[in-house]
């Protein structure tokens, strides 16, 4: 029997032993009995994460089926996700935080420049290279401007939707650590079976 | 001057240039451009290569802008340049967003991870958007 990572139930759920966990066994028949056990109730305080501990599946089968024998791999946890009617993040919001984004990274790279003395630092670059002064060297801050946009794309990894390559952006592994600490966390301090350990002391 | 006034000046400037290009390098290392750039491009053999371009730039352009030199060189050598800076600079911004954990907060708190890319996007455009702002009306402004 192997505990799967992380399964996304729908509210007052049964879960049976054949959701959180894949499972071999000679005996195709029994196999489908104890796929069907019972493990928990979804109950509506549960809020949305449940965290399943190996024992408790263990226990559920054996309960049952006196004589078996069962041998676990993999987590020794399963995470059960609850999934509520999907709330549609409006329009609105979004619009919000898109324009929130906006005039605040525009605002960010103005203070940077003035933070800098980009200004200045420009104008004696221009200098530098071709001898003339100038007040606004537009010529190499345009392009300048532009490549700022195309950096931060570069970086990403994203033209727009479509992958430069095959590797995953550091967007998306920065995104799947936050995932396993959360899981790391709530494995922890969800799960009844250790906190229960916890309160011994 | 003496010649102790001469090392001593010596020292205190090696010095001085030691701090500040440990401080880069340490900036650049911790920001991961360059690696993220040899991911991009699949040339990671050449991250040694890359190692002194990144020196030689630091060297010749602290050189250059203390000097004061002039190239002479036609105008229009400046718009790759500000290209290129262009580039290096969003990528060092993109780098800060990451190391500052900005997206993955959003994405879960907002319950807006479908639309990260979006997100990104105004942010992109903000810059480019600001930059432009900035240079052409902005600076006038003042």
């Amino acid at each position: 029997m192997k505990l799967r990572h992380r399964v996304q139930v729908k509210p007052h759920e049964m879960v049976v032993v054949g959701d959180v966990a894949q499972m071999i066994a000679t005996d195709d028949q029994l196999l489908e009995k104890i796929k069907q056990l019972p493990v928990y109730q979804i109950q509506p305080h549960d809020k949305n994460i449940v965290i399943i501990d190996v024992m408790h599946v263990i226990d559920t089968i054996v309960r049952s089926e006196k004589t078996v024998d069962v041998q676990t791999i993999g987590p020794a946890q399963t995470i059960v996700e609850v999934v509520y009617e999907k709330k549609r993040v409006s329009f609105l919001s979004f619009l919000f935080v898109w324009l929130l984004l906006f005039i605040g990274s525009a605002l960010a790279i103005m203070n940077f420049h003035e933070d800098v003395s980009m200004k200045e630092m420009h104008q004696h670059l221009y200098t530098m290279i071709t001898g003339e002064k100038t007040e606004k060297p537009l010529l190499f801050q345009i392009p300048y401007s532009f490549g700022l946009g195309i950096g931060m794309i570069l970086y990403f990894n994203h033209l727009f939707r479509k992958r430069l390559n095959e590797e995953p952006s550091p967007l998306e592994v920065e995104m799947f650590n936050y995932q396993q600490s959360l899981d790391q966390y709530v494995i922890l301090h969800e799960n009844k079976e250790s906190m229960k350990r916890i309160d011994d002391d | 001057m003496t010649t102790i006034e001469v090392a001593f000046v010596a020292i205190v400037g090696f010095a001085g240039g030691l701090a500040a290009g440990t401080g880069f390098v340490a900036f650049l290392v911790v920001l991961g451009v360059i690696p993220r750039l040899t991911q991009l491009t699949k040339t990671m053999k050449w991250i040694h290569a890359y190692e002194w371009s990144a020196v030689a730039g630091a060297v010749i352009g602290g050189w250059m802008s203390l000097r004061s030199s002039v190239l002479g060189a036609s105008k229009y050598w400046l718009l790759p340049l500000g290209m290129f800076s262009g580039v290096f600079i969003g990528m060092l911004a993109a780098a800060l967003t990451e190391v500052l954990n900005v997206w993955p907060i959003l994405a879960k708190r907002m319950g807006m991870a479908d639309k990260v890319i979006l997100l990104l996007m105004a942010i992109v455009f903000g810059k480019v958007f600001g930059a432009l702002f900035y240079w052409i009306y902005f600076v006038e402004g003042k």
